[in-house]
């Protein structure tokens, strides 16, 4: 019982923490859109260790279905209608669709012949975004779009210069992504996935058809994480192809091992290390990428498990 | 009608015969013991059987119908289930967690993202079920990661029933347990065998346990089949006390 | 239009040629160690630099022969370091530290040579083309071809006869049961990473003379490294040579035909590959799938 108190504790606190953001930020020397960010960039991440953590399977171009996200709401919010939530529907099919259709074509391939085949398609849309700039830009970017504001029945709310209504709005659609994805892992076929981590021939021979379970968590994965591209679209009222590119991805999967791959809500804790540390070394350096690149090193030999997961393994020892 | 029938099964691994037409047929109830040197080819007979690997040439029949280019997955829902010569579980879930998910497997659910209230009841009812018959109720919510092996070797055993099979293959069930743990799954062998009639084919070292449970025994050496019938026959077969059991005592 | 054409394959096989050097030396460490080296560019970069900055002491010729070998030194340091602590641990981590060092490279170089292109003089005679008609055709094109062509070569000569190199062959298929039959594994990956970092460090030179030094150069050549695995099969050293050589050709030739797809074209050719033969050209069953 106590088990369970305490994860229902946990989770408390985690959402007060979230909800109470635009009051106590400030105090820190925080700003409303920096948690934002944080917000968003931890959602790509939660949805790239929705596949890592939990069904094992390492993806290391994901950030192609988060920049096709995106776009796609860039684009929809530019030419088609204005619209934030159609702006998110479409960010969200074109990203998910497009990566269920490349799944497909991939998931018999495992470890690291998988994650450089990831990698390589991953940079098609990079390639794409880059060079079709009638249409995107190119590299300037996709602009202008503006966020719209939202018709409630009852009120419109002005998400676009309210940057504390944008935030709420963005913690909303992260409560979604996040209770739909939690809902999912706790389902039996959250547990096929689960299965397929932990022992890919035993969950065959329990009668759990591998390839297509990976790739239907490939494919949720890829629709999680075009949300939350289409979010960073709306955030910064742009999309570039640097979104795509695979330095981007491994950010993510960064962010998901700094934070605890094991756990359901280490990714987050791992977006707000990695982004506010970002941030604060590109502000006192130019030469912020050397940081960067020993920070990853540093990680990986000295703290693999990731925060939560030392934490967690300390509680049970 | 025969539950199983294995007609003349081949599988070469480059120029290597691991199975050499091998022919095996199990009737409903049946329980069958295959032994034999190491490197007779038994696991990769139960590779065949499986669906790991299709067999170069032969074909194998399941109540009749030929599954020998089924997928593995399929056959476990046509019935076939297996436990591995090395230990195949979860290792990083709680036993009730390993014996859940093949218990919702059977049940249909596997593709559920979600759990009904009905659904979840009678999935708990038989992981409970098969806690308490694999003698695991109390180590119910460790790691399986974390138990001994002859706990692990049970849940496994539990997982594969867990699925409800027809036809349980059980693949060195009690390598590497001392005593007291062979005594307790050759119990538990026999009690799936008498009391729920399940057809079990089994390969294992240990004489005491093949003579003690099967019904008829298979020899296998070099791929080939060198003897089968009654635990009787076996022991009275001169070729299979020169080739195998003399060796072995 | 022939001209053309011929001009583009020409530049397509150099520039395949390239592919291969780089992705030869990533297939040869992903082999063994089951590692994809995303520092591989980063290393490249170090071998043109070294290259740089040696020059003036040892001219282009010692420059060339010298800066390779530093650079093998520097991956062996690095490897011993840094990369054989994440062996046998999830692939993941060993993609996570390189993509690391890549940065911690690249930015380096920045540091240290500063962020603006360096030129590489190479010799007059080298410079010049073969004949007006084949004006492309310049003496250090076909010197970088058949630099590239003599140690592919030497590099199968020493895998297929060499006691080590049919260690590292035998390595490929199962490390185990050759660290069982007695050689040192660790060492063994040491070496053949150093060999791969070796081909890295010569790829910069050899670039260097024709394109001049950049910080960034290292990380273009990366993908289309990856394709050419990718393309030729996971596994197997000869696929990577076909596979570089093809995407090369290919992207040559789309460049006269239509010159916005010459990039697009090499994921065309991955994804049809992948769609016809999952394993690659040259990949074979059960190989690190």
């Amino acid at each position: 019982m106590s088990e369970v108190n305490r994860r229902l504790a946990m989770l408390a606190a985690i959402w007060a923490v979230l909800i109470l953001a635009p009051l106590w930020m400030p105090l820190v020397g925080g700003y409303t859109a920096l948690g934002t960010r944080v917000m968003v960039l931890g959602l790509g991440a939660m949805s790239v260790n929705f596949l890592l953590g939990f069904t094992g399977v390492l993806s290391f171009g994901h950030a192609a279905w988060f920049g096709l996200g995106a776009y796609g709401c860039g684009l929809l919010l530019k030419f088609v209608a204005l619209s934030t939530p159609l702006g998110l529907l479409a960010g969200t099919l074109l990203g998910g669709i497009l990566g269920g259709l490349l799944g497909a074509l991939i998931v018999r391939r495992r470890g690291v012949y998988f994650a450089m085949v990831t990698i390589a398609f991953g940079q098609v849309f990079y390639y794409i975004a880059f060079q079709w700039s009638s249409l995107t830009g190119g590299d300037d970017g996709l602009r202008p779009f503006y966020r719209q504001p939202l018709h409630l029945g009852v009120a419109t709310v002005d998400i676009l210069h309210d940057s504390t209504a944008f935030y709420y709005f963005v913690l909303a659609s992260f409560a979604l992504a996040t209770a739909l994805m939690g809902f999912i892992l706790r389902s039996p076929f959250g547990r096929t996935m689960l299965a397929i981590r932990e022992n890919e021939r035993r969950a065959r021979f329990l009668g759990i058809p591998v390839e297509m379970h990976i790739w239907i968590a490939f494919t949720l994965s890829c629709f999680f994480m075009a949300f939350a591209g289409s979010l960073y679209a709306l955030l910064n009222n742009f999309a570039d192809p640097r979104g795509l590119h695979y330095s981007q991805s491994g950010d993510f999967v960064m962010m998901a091992v700094l934070g605890g791959m094991r756990t359901f809500w280490g990714p987050l804790l791992g977006a707000v290390v990695f982004v506010m540390l970002q941030d604060y070394i590109s502000s006192i350096t130019i030469n912020w990428q050397i940081f960067i690149g020993l920070f990853y090193v540093a990680c990986v030999l000295f703290f693999p498990r990731g925060v939560l997961g030392i934490l967690r393994r300390k509680a049970t020892t | 009608m025969s539950l199983l029938r294995v007609e003349s099964v081949s599988r070469l691994f480059g120029s290597l015969v691991a199975v050499d037409g091998v022919s095996l047929t199990v009737e409903p109830g049946e329980l069958r013991a295959v032994i034999g040197p190491n490197g007779a080819g038994k696991t990769t007979f139960f590779n065949l059987i499986s669906g790991f690997f299709p067999p170069t040439t032969g074909k194998i029949f399941l109540d009749d119908l030929d599954i020998t280019q089924v997928p593995s997955h399929r056959r476990v829902e046509m019935g076939i289930a297996r436990t591995f010569q090395i230990t195949e579980i979860f290792p990083e879930l709680t036993v009730r967690e390993n014996l859940r998910i093949p218990a919702e497997v059977a049940h249909g659910l596997r593709l559920r993202p979600w759990l009904a209230h009905a659904d979840d009841e009678s999935v708990r009812a038989r992981v409970a079920e098969l806690l308490e018959m694999g003698g695991l109720a109390d180590k119910a919510d460790r790691l399986v990661g974390e138990l001994p092996h002859g706990d692990q070797r049970s849940t496994e055993i539990m997982m594969a029933l867990a699925l409800k099979p027809r036809l349980l293959l059980l693949d060195e069930p009690t390598a590497g347990m001392g005593d007291r743990e062979t005594y307790d799954i050759t119990t538990l062998i026999r009690s799936l065998h008498r009391d729920q009639k399940l057809a079990i084919v089994l390969i294992e070292h240990d004489m005491r346990v093949v003579f003690h449970l099967a019904d008829r025994i298979m020899v296998l050496a070099e791929g080939a089949v060198l003897a089968e019938g009654t635990p009787g026959e076996i022991a009275a077969n001169e070729r299979v006390q020169e080739a195998y059991l003399g060796k072995a005592a | 239009m022939t001209q053309l054409i011929l001009f583009n394959v020409t530049n397509g096989l150099i520039v395949g040629a390239f592919y291969v050097l780089m992705a030869i030396g990533l297939s040869l460490i992903l082999n063994l160690s089951n590692v994809i080296n995303f520092a591989h560019g980063g290393f490249l970069v170090i071998g043109g630099y070294v290259a740089y900055t040696l020059e003036p002491y040892l001219g282009f010729w010692g420059a060339l022969i010298a800066s390779p070998f530093l650079t093998a030194i520097i991956g062996f340091a690095v490897e011993r370091l840094l990369i054989s602590r994440v062996y046998g641990r999830d692939p993941l981590y060993g993609l996570l530290l390189t993509f690391g060092l890549a940065f911690v490279f690249e930015d380096g170089t920045r540091i240290i040579w500063g962020a603006q292109g360096k030129p590489f003089t190479i010799p007059a005679f080298l410079s010049q083309s073969l004949s007006d008609k084949f004006f492309f055709i310049t003496g250090y094109r076909l010197f970088m071809v058949a630099m590239v062509a003599v140690m592919i070569a030497l590099l199968f000569l020493l895998l297929r006869f060499t006691r080590a190199g049919m260690r590292i062959r035998a390595g490929t298929l199962d490390l185990e049961t050759v660290a069982v039959l007695g050689v040192n594994a660790r060492a063994l990956r040491s070496l053949n990473f150093a060999v791969g970092i070796f081909l890295a460090g010569l790829s910069g030179v050899l670039a260097g003379g024709q394109l001049g030094l950049e910080p960034t150069m290292g990380a273009g050549l990366l993908m289309p490294s990856f394709i050419a695995i990718i393309v030729g099969g996971v596994g197997s050293l000869v696929g990577t040579l076909v596979g570089g050589l093809l995407i090369g050709v290919a992207s040559g030739v789309t460049a006269v035909m239509l010159p916005p797809a010459s990039e697009a074209i090499m994921y065309v050719l991955m994804a049809v590959v992948l769609l016809v033969r999952p394993r690659g050209l040259f990949g074979e069953e059960g190989m690190l799938t």
